[in-house]
């Protein structure tokens, strides 16, 4: 009985009794959750209709029969060949060179004394709380005045700068944490620092990379406020310009908006499926501790 | 002798450590903030050799003759307080049920946190469609429902676009709160609340008494983290109405950069994002204060 009741029951972890409370509580869970996919599952079934039947079908009955020209159609379109490149070209530079220099700094200022460690810090820490979207004007001259406009170089090194402050944030803290005997005893055998950063403290926080590489990942992925002011020529467009162009174009296509739609999500809703343990960990180690 | 040798070579080796990630911190981002302040009090096209000063004028326009500025401004704060009530708080009531060990919660959890790893700009794009005054999402519903009469121009509507816009921002942001919370659920210690239910109390007193006084911190964090990113909102703006109808959903960070980049009055621009600047210190630096002493405490 008590078996049988383990295995229908929605809480394992109760097999005794059922308590109406939970069980009320997982309902609405549920409920709200078929709300929060529901624009989701909309844009998908949209995604794979014919312009007629997205107009004469109900909003969430599945597609009759897949049509798939939607999504070569709107590749073509919307000049995905350029912008998926363009998009991967910046994002693969930028989020394994931004965390190995915030990794970098981050290591001076928790293990190498200086004095002034704790206002570098705190300078640091300030930028992770600006807005870049009140310097988008200054950015655009500053990247102009370097002939820097319309180049990977131009966008990279912005990316770089708004992404060092919550890594090194992050990174000091857990830098912080690893006991300064353990430097020092390496320092005594003639190990360098640059040697103990790379042998010792790069292999021990690998996770906290991990974590960092991914939740960096999406942000450059999606990056567009900047790039819409740094990246005019719609050769060097990313994914989210692209996205906003197909928008303003071809917006009466629906089916093919919305393929438009689900393929510049795709790639960053495939990583987080794969690796959602390290989103959490890596948001959570920052704001929250403890 | 030995030990000086190896004092400086630390300290040449922390610079080499430091060089790259705050040399390009202090020329992408801090310089643009310190030049963002001087442009709010010069005259400039983006493009002409001289930047010419001209004191406080471009503060004097925008505070006395240019009324999209006050309606950005009263919309920024409607939309502010809108953030810090709404996502917050249907993010930790998903956060105390998802607490309990309940079935399928890692997947409840995952499709709460799905719209927060969409692009800003594909999620406006999303909801553009899905408020499509004919064959939207949301007027298609009403009117299978029969309640066609309710349907809007959701995002042509001046009088309720702005709202239709942030129902999309709460859909986005609900999960970025709970994952905070449910981070700060697992920091409340499970023998207190023994202990309480050992005593009698009931679920409310459980959670007015044991677990809100344990969770302040991360409220005030998650509270904080909301008011700088509802300051932020540009991308959905942009996406969604480009600040229409009738500048309708205008708001700070769109106005500065439709001045600066699409009017080319940098000076003007610039000041717009002052304003919003001087608004985001006044709460960020008593933040990092109070996360400071918090630090200081916890050691």
């Amino acid at each position: 009985m008590t078996i049988v009741d383990a295995q229908t029951a929605p809480f394992s972890s109760l097999p005794k009794r059922r308590d109406p409370v939970l069980i009320g509580l997982w309902i609405s869970l549920v409920i709200v959750a078929i709300i929060w996919l529901a624009p989701i599952v909309f844009i998908t079934f949209t995604a794979m209709k014919s312009n007629p039947e997205v107009l004469n079908s109900a909003a969430f009955a599945p597609p009759e029969k897949i049509v798939w020209e939607n999504f070569t159609k709107a590749w073509v379109k919307g000049n995905f060949n350029e912008t998926f490149v363009n998009s991967t070209v910046i994002t693969f530079i930028k989020v394994p060179l931004g965390l190995l220099i915030s990794a970098m700094a981050a290591y001076a200022l928790a293990q190498i004394q200086m004095g002034w460690n704790k206002f570098l810090l705190i300078f640091v820490l300030f930028g992770a709380m600006i807005p870049f979207q009140v310097m988008l004007a200054p950015l655009f001259t500053l990247v102009n005045s370097l002939s820097l406009i319309d180049t990977y170089p131009g966008v990279i090194l912005p990316y770089l700068a708004f992404g060092v402050p919550y890594q090194v944030f992050i990174l000091h803290g857990f830098f912080k944490a690893i006991p300064k005997e353990l430097t020092e005893a390496a320092l005594i055998d003639g190990a360098s620092h640059v040697t103990i950063f790379r042998r010792i403290f790069l292999p021990v926080s690998l996770p906290v990379l991990a974590a960092l590489l991914i939740l960096d990942f999406v942000a450059t992925w999606n990056e567009f406020a900047m790039a819409l002011v740094l990246l005019q020529d719609k050769h060097m467009w990313t994914l989210p310009l692209g996205l906003m162009s197909f928008q303003g174009q071809f917006s009466d296509n629906y089916g093919q908006l919305n393929a438009a739609i689900v393929m510049t999500v795709l790639p960053a809703t495939i990583v987080y499926l794969i690796f959602q343990r390290y989103f959490v960990s890596g948001l959570t180690s920052g704001a929250v501790k403890g | 002798m030995f030990k000086l040798n190896l004092f400086q070579s630390a300290r040449s080796q922390a610079l080499i450590l430091l060089i790259p990630a705050f040399g390009v911190y202090t020329l992408f981002a801090i310089w643009p903030l310190i030049d963002v302040v001087i442009l709010s009090f010069q005259e400039w096209n983006g493009i002409s050799a001289d930047r010419k000063w001209v004191g406080w004028e471009n503060y004097n326009y925008i505070f006395n003759n240019d009324p999209v500025f006050w309606v950005s401004l009263k919309n920024t704060v409607i939309w502010t307080i809108l953030s810090i009530v709404f996502p917050p708080l249907v993010g930790l009531l998903l956060a105390i049920g998802l607490n309990q060990k309940l079935f399928g919660r890692a997947s409840l959890r995952a499709i709460y946190y799905l719209p927060v790893i969409i692009a800003p700009i594909a999620v406006a794009t999303m909801w553009r469609w899905m408020y499509d005054p004919f064959f939207g999402l949301f007027t298609q519903i009403l009117t299978d429902m029969g309640l066609g009469f309710l349907a809007r121009d959701w995002l042509g509507d001046r009088n309720i676009a702005l709202y239709s816009m942030f129902v999309a921002y709460v859909w986005q942001h609900v999960g970025f709160s709970m994952v905070l919370f449910l981070a700060g659920l697992q920091g409340v210690q499970s023998t207190l609340i023994d202990a309480a239910r050992i005593d009698g109390a009931s679920r409310f007193e459980i959670f007015r008494y044991v677990t809100l006084p344990a969770l302040s911190p991360t409220i005030t964090i998650v509270l904080v983290l909301s008011t700088i990113s509802s300051l932020r909102a540009f991308d959905i703006v942009y996406g969604m109405t480009g600040g229409g109808p009738a500048q309708s959903t205008q708001m700070l960070a769109m106005w500065a950069f439709t001045q600066s980049m699409q009017i080319f009055d940098f000076g003007r621009g610039s000041a717009v994002s002052v304003v919003l600047l001087v608004i985001t210190l006044a709460i960020v630096i008593p933040y990092m204060r109070w996360s400071q002493a918090r630090e200081e405490a916890v050691k």
